[in-house]
Parts: C-alpha cells; sequence; structure tokens
C-alpha cells in the first residue's frame, strides 16, 4: 500500500511539472527546455513573498502564484516572441539560454544557500495514515490535490473557454487559427504564462516538501521523460507518462536496485521512443517515414 | 580564422597582471556555481572575509595576501584551466581547492608539475592526505570519512541498548560509497545486524520511496554519511512513514541551524566543529570578520572556512620573504594551528600525516524537554595512523 | 563565397591537400592564407603561457564544433549527444589505457572506432525521427554513454576520474603546451580540411539537400538513409577523436566533464557562429571559448557593484545566457552574419543594397 502512495505522490511531482512542456509544446511546437529553471524561479518567488508577507501563508503564494503567471507572459514577450517561426534547435537553444541566464540571475539575488519556505510560511509538514498501513505527508497530499486541480482545470479551460479553444485551434494549425482573427502572441503568450504558473507551483511545493535549492532544476529535466512517453502534446498522456514512469521508477528501487532511478525514466523514454515515438497518446504527425 | 589572433591579443589585454608582486599570492578554485555550490561558498566566502581581515592587520611580515578565487563549477576541465592559470600566470605559492572530488585529478597532475602544494579546504580529504600523505597534498576539512564511520559506530554501541539493527544510508556518489561501505564493515565487525543499505541517487524529488524500502528492513537506528541533502531528506521521509528509530548522520556546515529546525529527539549528529551555542571567544571574532567581510550566509556556516584562514595565516607566518612554493611547503610539513577551541585540538600536520595526527568527534541532538541542542558525547579522540 | 563555390565546382573536385591549396583561387587569398598560416606559427613563441592554454582550448574544441556543425549545421540533424560522443571517445582511451596500457596509436584509432559504432547507433533513429523527437533520442543516449562511464568509474573505484600520463610516441613525449598546440593546431586544420573537402563534394550537397527538404532530396536521386547515417557517423569519428585528444590533453578522463552543458556549449558555438558555415564553427569556438574569461576581464576592470565581483561565476552564466539570447534574437546568422555584412557594407559602399543577386 505503501507503494501505491508513494507511486501516486511522484507521479503527481512529475504530472504536474510535464504539464508545463506538454503546454508550450502544444500550443507553439516549441521545447522548452528552460522549464526547471522557470519552476525554480517560481519557488524563489514564494520565498520571496513569503518573507514579505510572513504569517500570511495564503496571500504569500497567491501572490507567487500570480508572479509565476506574470514571469511567463515576460518570458514570451521579451524573449520567445522573436523565436516564432524560427527552426526547432533555435527555439530550443534560446530556451536553454533562457534557463542558462536563470540559474546565474537566482544566484545573484538569493545566493545558492538552501532556503526553506515552510518555515517561513509556517507549514509543518506532517504525516498522515492511510488504510492499509500506509502514510502520506502533507506537503504528498497538497501535490495529489494540486495536480488533479490544475488538470481538471486545464481540461474544462481547453475545452469550454474561448480562450482554451483559441489554443487549441492555435496549436492545430497556426496559419489557419491567425486568419480567423485569433492573436497568436496573445495565446502564444497565455500558454507561457500558464506552464510557468503549473511548473512554478510544482516548484514551490517541492521547495515546502524539502528545500529550496540549485537541484530543483535536475528534477525539472527529471520530468521531461513522463512528457514525452505520453506523447508531448497531449495532456492526458502527460499524466499517464508520470504515472508510468513514478511505477517503473518506485517498483525498481523497491524490489531491483535504488541506483537504476536515475536512468529508469530514460530507459523508459528509449524503449517508447523505438517504438512509438510520438508518445502513447500524442500525435502522429510530422514523423511520416521518408 | 584571423579572429583567432585577434581574440588571442585580446586575451593578451587582460592577462597582464601580477608579475613579481608584492604580496604572498594564492590561488584558489572552488565549486562556486552548479548544484554542489552550497557546500564550498560559505567555505571560500569566510575565508576570503579572513584574508581581508588579515590585511587590515597589516598582512604578514608586512606583506598582503592576495586571494585569487576562481569558479570551477565542480567541472574538472574549468579546474584544471583556473589551476594552469594560477600557477603559470599569477605564479600562486599555494593552490586551495574548494570543490567536488571529480576536479582533484586534473588539480594534482597541474600541481605536481610546478611542485605547488595544494591545499584542500572545505572538501574532501583525498586519501592522499592521509598517512602515508602525497608529498604535496593537504587537508583541514573536517570530516575523514572513514575515520568518521568509526567513530559513529563507536557512540552508537555506547548508546544502542539492546541490539542494533543497523540501516545504512548514502548518496551515490563515491565518497559517501566508500564511507558507508567501511562502516557496514565496522558494524559487523562490532556485531551489529546490517539490515539495510541504501544508495540513493543525486538528485530526487521525492526521497519517500527510498525510506520505504529502508524502514520495511526495520532498523532500531540508521547512519548515513553523504551530503546534507540526502541526509536529512531521508532521515525526514522516514520520519513522515512513521518510523521510529534512532538517526545518527555527519555534521555538515548547516548541521546547527537543522537540528534546530527538525527538532527531533531522534535525530543525532556527529562532527568534529564546535558549535557556536558554546558562544566561544573565536566565535565572537568569526561574527565580527564576517559581519566586516559581508558574509551572505548564516555565521553557524561559516568555521570550516574560517578554519582554513587560520591554517593559511600559520603557513604563511611561517614562510620568510619572499616566499616561494618549496618554502611554503617546508612550513606546511611542520604547521601547528592553535584552532582555539574550534576542535578537540589543534591541527597538527607531519612530513607523513597532511590529515591531522588526532581527529576529535562530537555528537548532538535536539532535546525535546529542554528545547535546545544537546551535546551528547564530548571530544572522542581517534587516532590517525 | 559564391565566386569561389563557382570556381571551386569546376574542376577542382579532389580531396587531396593539393585541392584545398586549390581553395585559394586569388591572390589575395593565397596572401591571406600564408599570413595566416605565420601567425598561427608565430602565436605560441609570443603567447604567456595561459594564452597559449586558451588556444590548445580553442584548437580542441574547434574540432567538435566542426564536426557537430556537419551533423547539424548542414545535414540538419539535430543531435543532443555530442557530450556522450566526446565521453565515448575519452573513455575508450581512458579505458583502454588504464586496463591494456593501450599506447596512443592505439587509442586513437580505436576512439574513432567506437565512435564509428556510436555514430550509427545514434544515427539509427534518424531514419525514423525529425527535429525535437530526433533530439531527445540523441539525448537518451548520451545519458546511456554517461551511465556506463560512470558505471566503470565506479566498479574500478576511480572515485576522482581515470589519470592518463601524456602520450608517448615512439621516445618523444607530448607534454609541453607548445608541442600541444601545433599537435592540435594540426587535427583542427585536418578537421576543417575533411569538412570542406566533404562539404564540396556529392556528400556534402547531398546533406545541404537533405536540410532543405528530405522529400525533394529523395526526388534528387539522393540516397537519404545513407547520407544521414554518413553524416552522423563522419561527425562522431571526428567528436569522438576529439574526445580522445581532451583525454590525453586534459591527462584525465571523468563522467562529470561531459555534462549535458557541454553539448549546450557546442550548440552554442555553432548557434553563435552562424549556421552552415565551418568558418562560423570556428568563430563561435573562439567566441564561447573565450567569453567567460572575457567577462571576468570586464568585471574585474568596470566598476561594477562588489556584490557581482564576489559571485563573478553566477555573472558569467547570466551574461552567457544573455549573450546567447541577444545572438538568437538580433542577428540569427551569427558572426559570419555580422562578418558578412560587414564585408558587404565595405564592397557596396557608398551603395547599401547589391543592385541585383545574380551570381547566386
Amino acid at each position: 500500500m505503501q507503494l501505491a502512495v508513494n507511486v501516486l505522490v511522484l507521479a503527481a511531482i512529475y504530472a504536474l511539472i510535464s504539464c508545463g512542456y506538454v503546454l508550450i509544446y502544444r500550443v507553439s511546437r516549441v521545447l522548452s527546455l528552460a522549464h526547471g529553471e522557470l519552476m525554480m524561479l517560481g519557488a524563489y518567488g514564494l520565498y520571496m513573498t513569503a518573507s514579505l508577507f510572513s504569517g500570511e501563508p495564503v496571500i504569500a503564494v497567491l501572490v507567487s502564484v500570480a508572479l509565476a503567471f506574470t514571469i511567463g507572459l515576460a518570458v514570451y514577450a521579451a524573449l520567445m516572441r522573436h523565436m516564432t517561426g524560427e527552426a526547432v534547435l533555435t527555439a530550443v537553444l534560446a530556451t536553454i539560454a533562457l534557463g542558462i541566464f536563470v540559474r546565474g540571475f537566482v544566484v545573484l539575488v538569493w545566493t545558492a544557500q538552501e532556503q526553506h519556505p515552510a518555515r517561513l510560511l509556517g507549514i509543518e509538514n506532517t504525516s498522515f495514515p492511510v488504510p492499509g498501513d500506509a502514510r502520506i505527508s502533507l506537503v504528498g497530499i497538497l501535490l495529489l490535490a494540486v495536480t488533479a486541480a490544475v488538470y481538471l482545470g486545464l481540461y474544462v479551460f481547453l475545452r469550454y473557454t474561448a480562450w482554451g479553444i483559441r489554443m487549441r485551434a492555435t496549436g492545430q494549425n497556426p496559419l489557419l487559427a491567425a486568419q480567423r482573427g485569433i492573436r497568436l502572441h496573445g495565446v502564444y503568450a497565455l500558454a507561457w504564462g500558464l506552464a510557468t504558473l503549473t511548473g512554478g507551483l510544482a516548484g514551490m511545493l517541492i521547495s515546502i516538501d524539502t528545500a529550496l535549492e540549485q537541484t530543483l532544476v535536475l528534477i525539472g529535466l527529471k520530468a521531461f521523460p513522463a512528457a514525452l512517453v505520453g506523447g508531448l502534446d497531449s495532456l492526458a498522456g502527460a499524466l499517464l507518462g508520470s504515472l508510468i514512469i513514478a511505477t517503473a521508477e518506485v517498483l525498481l528501487i523497491y524490489y531491483v536496485n535504488p541506483l537504476l532511478a536515475d536512468a529508469v525514466p530514460f530507459l523508459v523514454l528509449t524503449a517508447m521512443l523505438m517504438v512509438r515515438p510520438w508518445g502513447l497518446l500524442g500525435t502522429r504527425e510530422e514523423l511520416d517515414r521518408v | 580564422m584571423k579572429r583567432l589572433f585577434a581574440a588571442a591579443m585580446l586575451a593578451g589585454a587582460f592577462a597582464g597582471t601580477a608579475l613579481g608582486e608584492d604580496a604572498y599570492v594564492i590561488g584558489v578554485t572552488a565549486g562556486m556555481t552548479g548544484p554542489a555550490s552550497g557546500n564550498f561558498v560559505p567555505v571560500i566566502e569566510p575565508l576570503r572575509a579572513y584574508v581581508e581581515h588579515l590585511n587590515t592587520r597589516g598582512g604578514i611580515h608586512g606583506k598582503p595576501v592576495r586571494l585569487i578565487v576562481l569558479d570551477d563549477s565542480a567541472e574538472p576541465s574549468k579546474a584544471a584551466a583556473n589551476v594552469k592559470r594560477l600557477i603559470n600566470q599569477d605564479k600562486v605559492i599555494l593552490l586551495i581547492n574548494s570543490s567536488l572530488s571529480s576536479t582533484y585529478a586534473p588539480s594534482v597532475a597541474e600541481a605536481k608539475r610546478a611542485k605547488v602544494p595544494l591545499y584542500y579546504v572545505g572538501a574532501v580529504c583525498p586519501k592522499e592526505t592521509f598517512p602515508p600523505a602525497d608529498p604535496l597534498q593537504f587537508c583541514s576539512t573536517a570530516f575523514g570519512v572513514t575515520y568518521d564511520s568509526q567513530a559513529a559506530i563507536g557512540f552508537i554501541k555506547s548508546h544502542a541498548q539492546g541490539p542494533v539493527k543497523l540501516g545504512l544510508a548514502a548518496m551515490a556518489i563515491p565518497v559517501a560509497r566508500m564511507g558507508i561501505d567501511f562502516a557496514e564493515k565496522v558494524a559487523s565487525a562490532q556485531g551489529f545486524k546490517v539490515v539495510d543499505k541504501e544508495i540513493t541517487p543525486p538528485p530526487t524529488p521525492d526521497y519517500t520511496p527510498f525510506a520505504t524500502r529502508l524502514k520495511d528492513a526495520d532498523p532500531n537506528w540508521v547512519f548515513s554519511w553523504s551530503p546534507w541533502v540526502s541526509q536529512v531528506r531521508t532521515f525526514e521521509a522516514l520520519r513522515r512513514l512513521g518510523w521510529g528509530g534512532r538517526y545518527l548522520t555527519w555534521a555538515h556546515l548547516n548541521a546547527e541551524e537543522e537540528l534546530a529546525r527538525i527538532k527531533d529527539d531522534g535525530f543525532y549528529v556527529i562532527g568534529s566543529n564546535a558549535f557556536f551555542q558554546d558562544d566561544l571567544p573565536i566565535h565572537a571574532e568569526i561574527r565580527a570578520v564576517a559581519h566586516r567581510g559581508n558574509v551572505n550566509y548564516p555565521t553557524t556556516y561559516l568555521t570550516e572556512g574560517f578554519i582554513g584562514g587560520l591554517v593559511l595565516e600559520q603557513i604563511l607566518k611561517n614562510t620568510p620573504w619572499p616566499p616561494s612554493p618549496a618554502k611554503v611547503l617546508a612550513a606546511m610539513n611542520r604547521v601547528q594551528v592553535d584552532l582555539k577551541g574550534l576542535r578537540g585540538g589543534p591541527l597538527a600536520w607531519t612530513k607523513d600525516n597532511h590529515f591531522r595526527t588526532t581527529q576529535y568527534y562530537r555528537v548532538w541532538h535536539w532535546d525535546e524537554k529542554q528545547g535546545r541542542i544537546v551535546r551528547v558525547e564530548d571530544w572522542i579522540p581517534i587516532q590517525v595512523k | 563565397m559564391s565566386r569561389h563555390r563557382s570556381a571551386a565546382l569546376g574542376d577542382r573536385l579532389r580531396t587531396s591537400y593539393q585541392a584545398e591549396l586549390a581553395l585559394l583561387d586569388r591572390r589575395s587569398r593565397r596572401v591571406a592564407f600564408a599570413a595566416l598560416a605565420a601567425a598561427l606559427a608565430a602565436f605560441p613563441f609570443l603567447a604567456s603561457a595561459f594564452q597559449l592554454d586558451l588556444a590548445n582550448q580553442v584548437l580542441l574544441a574547434s574540432i567538435g564544433a566542426v564536426a557537430f556543425m556537419l551533423l547539424t549545421g548542414y545535414a540538419g540533424q539535430v543531435s543532443l549527444g555530442h557530450a556522450g560522443l566526446l565521453a565515448a571517445g575519452a573513455f575508450t582511451t581512458g579505458i583502454l589505457y588504464k586496463e591494456l596500457d593501450a599506447p596512443i596509436w592505439a587509442t586513437l584509432p580505436a576512439s574513432a572506432l567506437v565512435g564509428a559504432a556510436l555514430g550509427l547507433v545514434f544515427g539509427l533513429p534518424s531514419l525514423r525521427l525529425r527535429g525535437l523527437y530526433l533530439a531527445v533520442s540523441t539525448l537518451a543516449l548520451h545519458f546511456i554513454v554517461i551511465y556506463a562511464g560512470m558505471e566503470y568509474e565506479a566498479r574500478r573505484s576511480y572515485s576522482t576520474g581515470v589519470v592518463i600520463d601524456p602520450p608517448a610516441i615512439g621516445g618523444w613525449t607530448l607534454a609541453s603546451p607548445l608541442a600541444w598546440y601545433f599537435v592540435l593546431l594540426g587535427f583542427a586544420a585536418a578537421a576543417v580540411l575533411v569538412a570542406l573537402n566533404l562539404l564540396r563534394s556529392r556528400t556534402g550537397r547531398a546533406w545541404r539537400a537533405i536540410r532543405g527538404r528530405e522529400a525533394v532530396a529523395e526526388a534528387l536521386g539522393i540516397h537519404v538513409p545513407a547520407a544521414k547515417l554518413l553524416a552522423f557517423l563522419v561527425s562522431s569519428v571526428m567528436t569522438a577523436v576529439a574526445g580522445c585528444l581532451f583525454a590525453y590533453y586534459r591527462g584525465f578522463v571523468s563522467s562529470e566533464a561531459f555534462t549535458l552543458y557541454v553539448t549546450i556549449q557546442y550548440a552554442a558555438m555553432i548557434i553563435i557562429g552562424g549556421m552552415g558555415s565551418i568558418l562560423g564553427a570556428v568563430l563561435g569556438t573562439i567566441f564561447v571559448t573565450l567569453f567567460p574569461y572575457f567577462i571576468e576581464y570586464l568585471v574585474a576592470t568596470l566598476p561594477v557593484p562588489q556584490s557581482w565581483v564576489d559571485s563573478i561565476y553566477a555573472v558569467n552564466y547570466a551574461a552567457f545566457g544573455l549573450v546567447m539570447i541577444l545572438f538568437l534574437v538580433l542577428e540569427p546568422q551569427g558572426l559570419v552574419g555580422l562578418w558578412r555584412r560587414a564585408k558587404q557594407y565595405f564592397l557596396l559602399w557608398p551603395f547599401k543594397q547589391r543592385p541585383l543577386r545574380a551570381s547566386q
């Protein structure tokens, strides 16, 4: 039972991170390799607001979430806007450059020291018993709840709201969408904003669970195979991929060798790329055989 | 390709410093960026502050000390380039390495070629510094993994009631794996039952899957020797899974701060640097130096770097002007530094022992009844042979 | 450029060194080349030890950058496995040296062979995948190579990396920076030469066609899978050889030296230099290799906040990211683009634009 809880929590982490990859890719066909860094930036945003509004955790979290969204918009406006229509490698490289910049920026502003936003917010990460002789931590519950809420919210948003439908249309055919009067830049900016928001949420929760430090970036990269296994342009796929990778990881750690944990996501990914390169639920486009 | 030449001239423009300088020039390569920087920046910052303070007091033999700090991001190739530059261009008389052990091989290779002594501050002491020591390598870092494991197992033996079922945990980096393997041997020799040895890869978003396996092996003591993240996350995950045993781990730079954060009776740390709660006169001095040098880290992190400063000052005092690498080396081989209570005894190097002759350990934990950190074991000496 | 290309298309489709000399089809070029050769030959005797090390770093990196440019800049196959290939070459060298005490004339071809084998493996996904997915599949292979190297280190307990002695050829040991300079210069020149010759031949044209559009390339009668695999093969062999040289030059091999950041740096070299240009690869290499030292110098001389000086490394990171961004946004053609524009400006002065684009 504990293993099941572990799988769910880890899957929630991966899913919350990877939906950012999916959102951006689905709408603008750009792979953001700065996602880990933006996630870290979001978490530092929480650290900042937590020290500004100490004792007011709700306000601090809300402000930092809004901040993460704004950062996403700003990234698009300042950088990615110019990458529209560029080659794949150029756009990917732009996000990498952004990531490098953010890493240096974070150290310049907050130093490399480990921080504990949980303490500033006054959150005690206790744990609760779960039927079947297992336990789940408070942040674990939060993670599950937030991930569920985010995916549900995105589903409703993409399916029923005007902006959501515009986003899907843009993802399907940007040229046609533009000709139908959809403002592409607005839609793309929104995608970046939402992706940074969800990534920032993941960063905040992880930093509350453990601590806020530079390795957050690497965790962001670890979630990437989950998005790819599920299919880079499918939110349901990201959920499924996260579940598969988390299951493989937790079971291998427990029954085989903990050292495998690092390589597992990429092994699963390689296997996937050989069989179904577009992912489990991804769209099979542009991948025609020559 | 013509630009190569232009660029080389550009490089020439910013290379022309530091020849025939009227100062003791010390070169540092340190992991100031990257995921491991949290371990090394709080060592280098107080070291730098110490040297600044030293210079305002008039330097050594009336000459200033110049500390050139270069970042290697804990990457071997950058460290190699740094060391090359420090030796060839800046003509340093002593090299300091404060970075991950992967940077050692290139640093040592360059240092050997130029016969410049290499001093590890706040970084893992390589086995070449233990007796019989390599002539060029020295180390003042608090931990020496095999001795630490020995002391830790000894502590568990003297404090355990009843038979010990020991769990071991380490991060998948060479030095931690070596230490934990050694601990396993010592523990088995002591008659402990080693129920599980958990090696976790760095970094990982959630330690619960690893902790689950450890908890299911049902140990009543767990010993972990690793970077702090891995040690404390494993412990927190174990507690959240409802594990009730006792956990002993290494006191890294941030231990004093972290004990007060975690506030758990069963969380013990073993270390060789005194805590600031002792409030010795030297602690006030560290505070003052850090304040003057604008060090960003909490004062409790700074002991290690400050010890580096004390040792450096003593070495240079024993080095007559004008200095040379050979003179520094001679001074290092017979140095004895009074650490003023920061450790259990003075730091002494001899010709074939470049670690220290005696290593002293203390053990602390958080006492819930008293609501403060309490010392449970005072300066256990272990001879280094 | 166009003029020389049309001239080269005449009767000079040879791949010997003679043919390369014929690349210098005008006297001004011959003079420039002679000046460059003289400058390169004189440089190590004028430079300080530090500058010589920098030059060696540039030369070493330029081999890898040229290889990467062939694959990505010309054949259009995006790869993120570059650091993995370098690591493969370096580890082949390190392992052979440690286990069999192999000399350099054995390790260098062995590294090239491993590079060739891995190149084919890295290249196989390219038959099915394009763009992003291809990049990701090469990324997976990167992790596998690094994992294997790490396991070797852990098993043989080389916790600080595998240390390699300077290579000896006959009775002569290659150790001094000066000797290294000429050896590396030779390898870098060879890499550039091989690349230029390949690009002037049928192979190079096939690669460019594939980059343009695969379907059209196929319609032109190009065997696309073979050409793609060849691109991976050539690039990987060159990269693995660079890895082998890297191992000897640095004197050690360690899995930590080949992070993803290394790949990113090589990608930055070809982007900043200018895609689809060998000159660009070389310029980009110089720029990226020297950039951190330049920033350090700027921070040391300009009046900047003290906190910047204290965390020069972070400034370096931020500045590198920023410069890359600026290049991508403002000058997608890279340094070569700047160079061409400057050339045009002087050629056409006082006009701003070419009257007719006839020669292209």
